[in-house]
């Protein structure tokens, strides 16, 4: 199968979340027979919401479990931590038609997420090619592109609001991600912005897929916690989001030719 | 093996006396195999073994094989006249080829209980959890679709085949029980003793204490006959070979 990875990446509070769940939506609509894999990279867990899952297990919650089971003592072999491992694993993936959905979780002990990024790469290495399409939610800044968690990314989506802050983020992300050859495709996103912002003035950034201004339907859905699987047709981040995709998707089928 | 020799006999107790199906190993009896990382979707599944809270036992054993001789045995029905999840057990027995357990190697019994997860049929997504000594498995409705239907004793015949191919085996029986009257709980406890002596073997080679009071083994070691003296007797040719 022919497999084809998103990930979302920018500055926090950009709208990362939305755009992932406006994708997610999108490729399920337009390909009922397809396999779609959701993936809630980012720490703060908010893809489960703006998809409407809830997940029973997250992959932290695999990996917490067999770090105590050789706090314990128990079993350490590399060969049976692994089937424990995919044992759990198929109980973190909540399946709802074509769509699937795995969270990373939020990992209880402070400050470094690098094991469960470590995981979370292995587990997307072992199980991306059962779908046709995974969209992965990263977690906001640099540190999963850094730590090659996206290593296998083909379409990277760089989310920016106008601000300077957040189109430095993703000019960061941007070098990064092509000093390790992390993405096939890269193109920038623009959300929330007001009239009159013009990306064309803007250098050195990938090709901008979309410009998104406010979303007042959407943002009602953000405050009322509701999926967007409801969100109208005619909202601009459904519209932004259907127009980034479309061009991510010509982009890969003019290089299939 | 004599360390299995009570558990395998508590097994067979708990069996009634005929299996329902059998068959000898035969390599042209092997599923065909499938993608290691392939994962059986919810939508393309008929039920699953062990599945919904149903109990699921998944148990490896060193003993002796009756006759010596290559066997899987299911007791209960096969998968084409299952219809929704049941409770599943899954006992596997090795004979090797050296019975003898002061010439046995820790590694050998590892690398033949871990045949088990390079074993990925078609239509037939296995799951084990070595810590719970659970098997769950999910079976394709495209399995039971095809002519013939995908049965355990095509499961058996590959496992026994991935076992065979290991230098130390002589014999393999592996049975499938999917009869819910027989007693998986009794079994589950079974296996979790089985997983203890496993366990205790793999202590003996790798500590070198011979406190047992101190010893979070000393229960086991306690209760099969065998352990405490494989350990000791290792631990000297361990001290000779150093000095």
């Amino acid at each position: 199968m022919q497999t084809t990875i998103f990930a979302f990446c920018g500055k926090g509070g950009v709208g990362k979340t939305s755009l992932s769940a406006a994708f997610i939506r999108l490729l399920s609509e337009q390909y009922p027979q397809k396999r779609i894999l959701a993936v809630d990279a980012d720490p703060a867990v908010g893809l489960s919401t703006a998809l409407g899952i809830e997940p029973p297990m997250t992959l932290d919650d695999i990996r917490l479990r067999i770090a105590q089971s050789i706090d314990k003592g128990e079993t350490a072999d590399a060969v049976a931590l692994l089937s424990e491992a995919k044992f759990h694993l198929l109980d973190c993936i909540t399946e709802r038609g074509n769509l699937s959905f795995l969270a990373i979780g939020r990992p209880e002990a402070a400050g470094c997420y690098c094991k469960v990024n470590a995981y979370l790469k292995q587990v997307l290495e072992m199980i991306a090619g059962n779908y046709d399409f995974v969209v992965i939610d990263g977690e906001a800044g640099i540190e999963q592109i850094n730590r090659r968690v996206m290593e296998t990314v083909d379409c990277l989506v760089l989310v920016s609001d106008p601000s300077q802050k957040g189109i430095r983020v993703i000019s960061t992300i941007r070098d990064v991600a092509s000093r390790l050859a992390a993405a096939k495709h890269c193109g920038v996103i623009f959300n929330r912005t007001r009239d009159g912002f013009d990306p064309d003035g803007i250098e050195g950034l990938p090709p901008v897929l979309a410009v998104i201004g406010d979303d007042p339907e959407q943002a009602a859905h953000d405050m009322q916690g509701e999926s967007v699987f409801s969100l109208s047709a005619s909202s601009p981040l459904y519209g932004g989001a259907k127009k980034a995709l479309d061009a991510l998707l010509r982009e890969i089928n003019d290089e299939a030719v | 093996m004599k360390l299995y020799e009570d558990l395998i006999a508590a097994i067979r107790a708990l069996l009634p006396d005929t299996p329902d199906k059998a068959c000898g190993f035969d390599p042209a009896l092997c599923a065909e195999p499938g993608d290691k990382n392939a994962i059986l979707f919810r939508g393309d599944m008929a039920y699953e073994l062990g599945g919904s809270g149903k109990q699921s036992v998944n148990c490896t054993l060193f003993g002796a094989v009756p006759d010596a001789k290559d066997e899987v045995a299911l007791y209960g029905k096969d998968l084409c006249e299952l219809t929704q999840d049941t409770a599943f057990s899954h006992l596997t027995i090795v004979q090797l080829k050296d019975e003898d357990e002061e010439t046995l190697r820790y590694e050998t019994l590892k690398d033949i209980a871990f045949c088990q997860f390079r074993l990925y049929p078609k239509g037939y997504h296995i799951r084990i959890s070595p810590s719970a000594g659970k098997e769950q498995v999910r079976v394709a409705k495209a399995a039971l679709q095809q002519s013939p239907p995908l049965s355990l004793l095509n499961v058996g015949c590959s496992l026994i085949a991935l076992l065979k191919a290991q230098p130390d085996v002589a014999a393999v029986k592996t049975v499938f029980i999917t009869d819910p009257s027989v007693d998986h709980t009794a079994l589950t406890a079974l296996a979790r003793k089985a997983k203890q002596i496993t366990e205790a073997v793999q202590h003996t080679f790798e500590m070198n204490s011979l406190d047992c009071a101190s010893c979070k083994m000393k229960p086991i070691c306690d209760e099969v006959d065998g352990l405490r003296a494989l350990h000791f007797k290792k631990e000297e040719e361990r001290k000779k070979h150093d000095t």
